[in-house]
């Protein structure tokens, strides 16, 4: 008895490049995940990282021979293209003040979302700290963010991680180690800020 | 351990990656003995614990629409590939064909549009020829415009416009034949004559169907068509030189319809 395998990313790639619509299909839907919330977590634009996640895929279908399996895994491949559309996106964005959309965020809110689980206090400042973060990582330089987000948030291992950003094993160590510590600097921070602004000073209440 | 050997792997250790199991049983040990590396352990960990909610609570898709295109563009870009030489010189073919028979009718109508606004001239009708063929109305067109076409009175078209027609009989004979002149058949207009030695013309093609009614008189009034027009009356044509242009004689009747084509070179 045979059991039934699933095609690997050069396998459909292959298909793909001779014409298969249902791999290219398969493919996409594989790997369209990352991609995309890689793209959002590094610009935290929903717009930006849809654009990116189409070019991804057509540069893929234009150029899939440029894909070398002995560099790195396809994934790898697809984070990369979609790290460079990034940076460069970001690059010609960056005289413009940076504008994150939370309408985009608030349409996508469902019945069900609006349901707290549990302590709803709760659920709310667990909510906040996460945007917190997120709004963290998005002020961290570039060469940061993307360790962490690539490390940290897709779980990458640091080889593979080298493999996207296209440097060395040491320097996405270090980079991460670097990150992580401005991450938990600035944490602080808020933190010293928020219990600061929720300090009384009785004084003023008897005046 | 020590303090700088911990922070160096404190960052393995808060997030459970891969590491050797001594080193992680020496960095626990040491946490345990010093408070401000338990401390930094602690808050590493905490920072874990928020990002991986983080990648929890920000799972999103790229929208549906996304793949639509992408499959849009992907049927686009194979669908174009497999078609062979052939097949495509095949279709090119057709293009062009279709593109001449439009050309043709477009340039008629504009003709016969045009001609149909001036004031009809005082030609008059040859009323025994109109009987003659309104007698045959079944016959072929060609049949049909042959005594008709040579009818047409050179004397009342424009200098300009005046071409020889090199054998009105022949107006209507449907061959893919390209003939050159007779000179001797012409008429006795040396300027004329000078301008037609270097043209060489084929037979007159009919343009309008069975029954639309007779020639009695008209004007040939020459026009210039895309080289394509040629093959939407069977005439070899050179695919090189598809761009290019091709003069043409349109016979026009007083009624300002266009009843024949002639191509010159």
């Amino acid at each position: 008895m045979t059991l039934p395998t699933t095609p690997s990313d050069p396998d459909l790639l292959r298909q793909m490049m001779d014409g298969d619509e249902d791999a290219f299909t398969q493919l996409y839907q594989r790997r369209q995940a990352g991609v995309y919330r890689f793209a959002l977590q590094m610009s935290g634009s929903q717009t930006l990282a849809e654009d990116v996640t189409q070019e991804v895929f057509i540069v893929l279908m234009r150029d899939a021979r440029r894909y070398d399996p002995d560099r790195g895994s396809l994934s790898a491949y697809l984070y990369g293209i979609a790290r460079n559309h990034v940076l460069r996106k970001l690059e010609q964005d960056r005289p413009y003040v940076p504008f994150i959309d939370r309408t985009a965020d608030a349409e996508e809110i469902t019945p069900q979302a609006m349901i707290a689980e549990g302590d709803p206090l709760s659920e709310l400042t667990r909510g906040e700290k996460i945007q917190e973060l997120r709004d963290l990582i998005l002020s961290m330089p570039a060469r940061y963010r993307e360790v962490v987000v690539l490390c940290d948030l897709h779980e990458m291992s640091y080889v593979e991680a080298a493999a996207v950003i296209n440097c060395a094993v040491g320097t996405v160590r270090s980079r991460l180690h670097r990150a992580r510590a401005l991450l938990l600097d600035k944490l602080r921070a808020a933190r010293d800020r928020n219990e600061d602004a929720q300090e009384v000073n009785p004084a003023r209440c008897f005046a | 351990m020590k303090c700088d050997g911990f922070e160096a792997v404190i960052n393995d250790l808060a997030r459970s990656g891969i590491m050797d199991a001594v080193l992680r049983d020496e960095a626990l040990s040491h946490s345990a003995s010093c408070r401000r590396c338990a401390v930094r352990l602690a808050d590493e960990r905490e920072l874990t614990a928020g990002l991986k909610a983080l990648a929890v609570a920000s799972a999103p898709e790229a929208p549906a629409r996304i793949e639509a295109s992408l499959l849009a563009a992907f049927r686009q870009q194979h669908g174009a590939l497999p078609v062979s030489v052939e097949s495509r010189r095949g279709a090119n073919r057709w293009l062009y064909v279709a593109a001449g028979i439009a050309a043709v009718v477009a340039i008629v109508w504009l003709v016969s549009l045009t001609i149909s606004r001036t004031p009809v001239s005082t030609q008059q009708q040859k009323p025994e020829q109109a009987n003659a063929n309104a007698a045959v109305p079944d016959q072929h067109p060609q049949q049909n415009l042959k005594p008709a076409e040579s009818t047409i009175p050179t004397e009342m078209i424009p200098a300009e416009q005046k071409r020889s027609v090199r054998n009105p009989a022949t107006i209507g004979a449907v061959s893919g034949r390209v003939k050159r002149p007779a000179g001797g058949k012409r008429e006795a207009d040396p300027a004329l004559d000078s301008n037609v030695e270097a043209e060489i013309t084929t037979d007159f093609f009919p343009l309008i169907n069975r029954g639309t009614g007779q020639l009695d008189s008209g004007q040939i009034v020459r026009v210039e068509l895309p080289r394509s027009a040629l093959m939407a009356f069977g005439l070899p044509m050179n695919m090189d030189r598809a761009d290019e242009r091709i003069k043409a004689d349109v016979v026009v009747g007083n009624d300002g319809l266009a009843r024949a084509i002639r191509f010159v070179r």
